[in-house]
C-alpha cells in the first residue's frame, strides 16, 4: 500500500452531508494554488459530492482511496499556471510521444506533477519527481538521456524542462498538453 | 460569474429546516450566491427560540435517534454556518406584521423585505427552490 502525499489533511470523519463539503471549502482556502488536500470522510455520499464540488469550483479531483469505513479524497487546488506562456523550445505532442513509445525507443518519461496526481494516473514507466523537488533530485537523472517531461497541461513541465536545460541536460522535450488529454495507456499505484 | 440560488422557505418543521439549510450551505460552499426568503411558517427556521426546537412531523418522532446517530448538525449550527458563508436571509415583512413579530426575535443579520426584495434577487437566479 502506497502512501499518497498531501499538503493538508482534513478530518471530516463522522460528519453528515453537507458538512464534509463545507469543511472542504474552508480547508481549501488555507492551501496555495497547486497544493494537495486530503479529505477523510465516512459519509458515503461524499465521493460523488466532492467530485461534483471540485468540478463546479474549478479545483482538480484526483481520486479517492477507500480504507475500510474511511474514504480518503484527494483534491488539488486550482492555480494560475495554465496561463503561463511556454518557453522551452523543444516540444512534442501527446500523439507523437505515443508513437515514439510504441516504437520502443529508449527514452525517459519524467512526470513532474504532485505525487498524489501521479499516484492515481500516470504513463506506465514514467518517473515521478514533482516540480518543487526537481532541483534537489537532478542527480537521479542522466544528462545524456532523452527526457520527455510531462505534467497535466504542459506548464509545470515547461518550467521543469527549462530547469533541466539550464543544468546541462541536452535532450529535454516538453510534452504538450500532457496528462489532461493523454489517450494512451496509464497506470496507477497500488492503492 | 458565480451561480445564484434562490430559495423560498415557507414551512416550519424540522425536516423543512434541514432541506433548506443543507441545500443552502452546500450551495454556498460551492461558491454560489444564495438567498433564502422566509415566509409564513418558514420564519420559524430563523426565530432565535423556535428554531432550537422545531417539531418533527407527527408520527416521525422516532427519527430523532437517527439524526443523532448520523451526527447531523443542529439547526442553529447550520444557520450560523450558512450566514458565515454569506447566505443572505430575507424575512417576509408581511408575515412578520401579521404575526406581530419584530426583527429582534430573529437571528442577527437578517434583512427584512417584501416579496419584491426576493424577486429582485431571484429574477436572474440559476436555481430556484421552494420548501
Amino acid at each position: 500500500m502506497e502512501i499518497i502525499k498531501s499538503n493538508v489533511t482534513l478530518d471530516a470523519k463522522g460528519l453528515a452531508c453537507p458538512m464534509p463539503i463545507v469543511k472542504t471549502k474552508k480547508a481549501m482556502t488555507q492551501l496555495e494554488g497547486g497544493q494537495v488536500l486530503e479529505v477523510q470522510a465516512t459519509d458515503k455520499g461524499s465521493k460523488a459530492d466532492i467530485k461534483a464540488w471540485a468540478e463546479s469550483t474549478g479545483h482538480q479531483y484526483l481520486g479517492t482511496v477507500e480504507e475500510g469505513e474511511v474514504l480518503k479524497h484527494y483534491l488539488r487546488k486550482s492555480s494560475e499556471e495554465e496561463k503561463v506562456e511556454k518557453k522551452h523550445p523543444n516540444v512534442i505532442n501527446n500523439e507523437d510521444l505515443q508513437v515514439k513509445m510504441a516504437s520502443n525507443e529508449k527514452m525517459v518519461i519524467l512526470d513532474v506533477r504532485e505525487e498524489a496526481e501521479y499516484a492515481f494516473n500516470h504513463i506506465p514507466d514514467a518517473i515521478s519527481i514533482p516540480l518543487g523537488e526537481l532541483e534537489g533530485r537532478l542527480s537521479e537523472l542522466n544528462k545524456e538521456d532523452e527526457i520527455f517531461v510531462v505534467c497535466r497541461t504542459g506548464s509545470r513541465s515547461d518550467l521543469a524542462a527549462q530547469k533541466l536545460a539550464a543544468n546541462g541536460f541536452t535532450k529535454v522535450v516538453n510534452v504538450l498538453p500532457g496528462m489532461s488529454k493523454w489517450a494512451g495507456d496509464t497506470a496507477s499505484l497500488n492503492l | 460569474m458565480s451561480k445564484k440560488v434562490a430559495i423560498i422557505a415557507s414551512n416550519g418543521g424540522m425536516f423543512d429546516a434541514y432541506k433548506v439549510f443543507n441545500i443552502a450551505t452546500a450551495a454556498a460552499a460551492t461558491d454560489q450566491e444564495v438567498a433564502i426568503f422566509f415566509t409564513f411558517e418558514g420564519l420559524n427556521l430563523i426565530h432565535k427560540e423556535a428554531n432550537q426546537q422545531l417539531p418533527m412531523p407527527e408520527g416521525k418522532e422516532h427519527f430523532a435517534e437517527g439524526f443523532q446517530k448520523a451526527n447531523v448538525p443542529s439547526i442553529p449550527e447550520l444557520v450560523a454556518m450558512a450566514q458565515e458563508m454569506g447566505v443572505k436571509f430575507i424575512g417576509c415583512q408581511m408575515t412578520m406584521d401579521v404575526m406581530g413579530l419584530e426583527k429582534e426575535v430573529f437571528v442577527d443579520g437578517i434583512e427584512v423585505g417584501g416579496a419584491v426584495t426576493f424577486l429582485e434577487f431571484a429574477k436572474d437566479a440559476d436555481v430556484t427552490l421552494t420548501f
